[in-house]
Formats: C-alpha cells, sequence, structure tokens
C-alpha cells in the first residue's frame, strides 16, 4: 500500500472540487492506502467547526470525522484559516493546523501527490 | 512517464492540456470536465478527445448531472468509479495533476 497526499487549494464548503477530494481520500483508505490531506485557501473552510448536515447538501465533516478515525490526517493551513477568520477555536476538531513546511513534508514522503489547485 | 491529469472543466481556460506529451498518457473526467465525454458542438466532439490518450469519466459525477455510459460520445472513453481512480493513481501512472 502507499502514501497519497491531497492538496486542496480551491472550493468552499458545498463546492465540487472538495466533494472530489474527500470522495478521493475515501477511496484510497478505503483500498488501504495511507492519506495525508491538506487544505489551503478557501479550502480551509472544511476545517471551520459547526457545520451543519441538511437534506441534499453536500455534508463532508462526518465524512471526515470517519476517515480521521481511521487514520487519514486532515491539516489546515493556519496562515490562510486566519486570514479568513477561521480562529483555532473555531477549528473542527479532526482538523489540525499548521504551516505550508507540513505539506512539503508529506509530499516528500508520499508515493503519489495530487495538487488541486485553481481559482 | 506514465502521465494521468484530471480535467475538471467543462470549459478550458488552459492551455497546459494541449501542451501535455507522456509515454503514456490517462486523461480522466471529472467534475463538469464530463461534458467532454458526452457533449457534441455541432456534430462534432470534444477536441479534448483528439489527444493521443487513453480516457476514463467518473461514473459519479456523469451520473449526478443525468448522464449514464449510454450517453458517451466516444467507445474509447471508459467509465470508471473513485475505486478505479486510486488504481490509476497509485498503481498504474508515476504522475497525476489536475487541470
Amino acid at each position: 500500500m502507499g502514501k497519497l497526499t491531497i492538496g486542496v487549494f480551491s472550493s468552499l464548503v458545498g463546492g465540487t472540487t472538495l466533494d472530489f477530494s474527500v470522495r478521493l481520500a475515501k477511496a484510497a483508505k478505503d483500498k488501504g492506502h495511507d492519506v495525508y490531506f491538506w487544505t489551503s485557501g478557501n479550502a480551509t473552510m472544511l476545517s471551520k467547526t459547526g457545520q451543519r448536515a441538511f437534506k441534499d447538501y453536500s455534508y463532508l465533516a462526518k465524512i471526515c470525522e470517519e476517515l480521521a478515525g481511521q487514520g487519514v490526517e486532515f491539516v489546515a493551513c493556519e496562515a490562510c484559516a486566519e486570514a479568513r477568520g477561521y480562529h483555532k477555536e473555531d477549528t473542527f476538531s479532526v482538523f489540525k493546523r499548521h504551516s505550508m513546511d507540513w505539506y512539503l513534508a508529506k509530499c516528500c514522503q508520499s508515493d503519489k501527490i495530487l495538487h488541486i489547485g485553481g481559482e | 512517464m506514465k502521465l494521468g491529469v484530471i480535467l475538471s472543466e467543462a470549459v478550458r481556460t488552459e492551455e497546459t492540456y494541449d501542451r501535455l506529451q507522456a509515454e503514456k498518457l490517462s486523461v480522466v473526467l471529472a467534475g463538469n470536465g464530463i461534458y467532454h465525454a458526452v457533449s457534441k458542438n455541432n456534430g462534432k466532439a470534444s477536441d479534448v478527445l483528439n489527444k493521443n490518450a487513453d480516457f476514463y469519466v467518473l461514473t459519479e459525477d456523469l451520473e449526478s448531472r443525468g448522464f449514464t455510459a449510454s450517453d458517451l460520445v466516444d467507445s474509447k472513453i471508459k467509465p470508471i468509479g473513485f475505486d478505479g481512480l486510486v488504481d490509476l493513481i497509485m498503481d498504474q501512472h508515476d504522475k497525476f495533476m489536475w487541470l
């Protein structure tokens, strides 16, 4: 089994890119791979606490919780989050916050990287 | 190099795709990129499909937009799920990129 780092730099909660990224993380984990999940820019919205589930609306927080329980590491760019007013106390419990050094280190340690830029 | 690319936009705003060359190239149509697999313009399929590559379309994104495999405009496009995409990324290509 391998190590996959997914870096998501775009998309807000409700956007298709974050949906894609989390579903890919789940599929990779289900196949037994180690998965590291980095969010930067607007994608740090996924690290915001208090997300609510609505019918027919994307609710990734639950999947993130399940994946974190299986060992997937979720990390938000601290500066990107702070810049958007998402402070430490606003951070969803499964997320850690680090500088981009963390992402660089995981990229170097991983077998494969999928860097999703944009915007 | 074995290179994979995920094309996620229906309307392309980049020229990177046109310049891509690889020993083996695979193109995965995902998100709104699936429209390249199901749409024709004036009877002509998307130029994206002209590339010398293996083509895949993400079934979940195809079906969430109301299409099925029977709507694909070219038989060379293979439907895959996320598990298939993971195999393409982890086992069958050296690098994968997102456009």
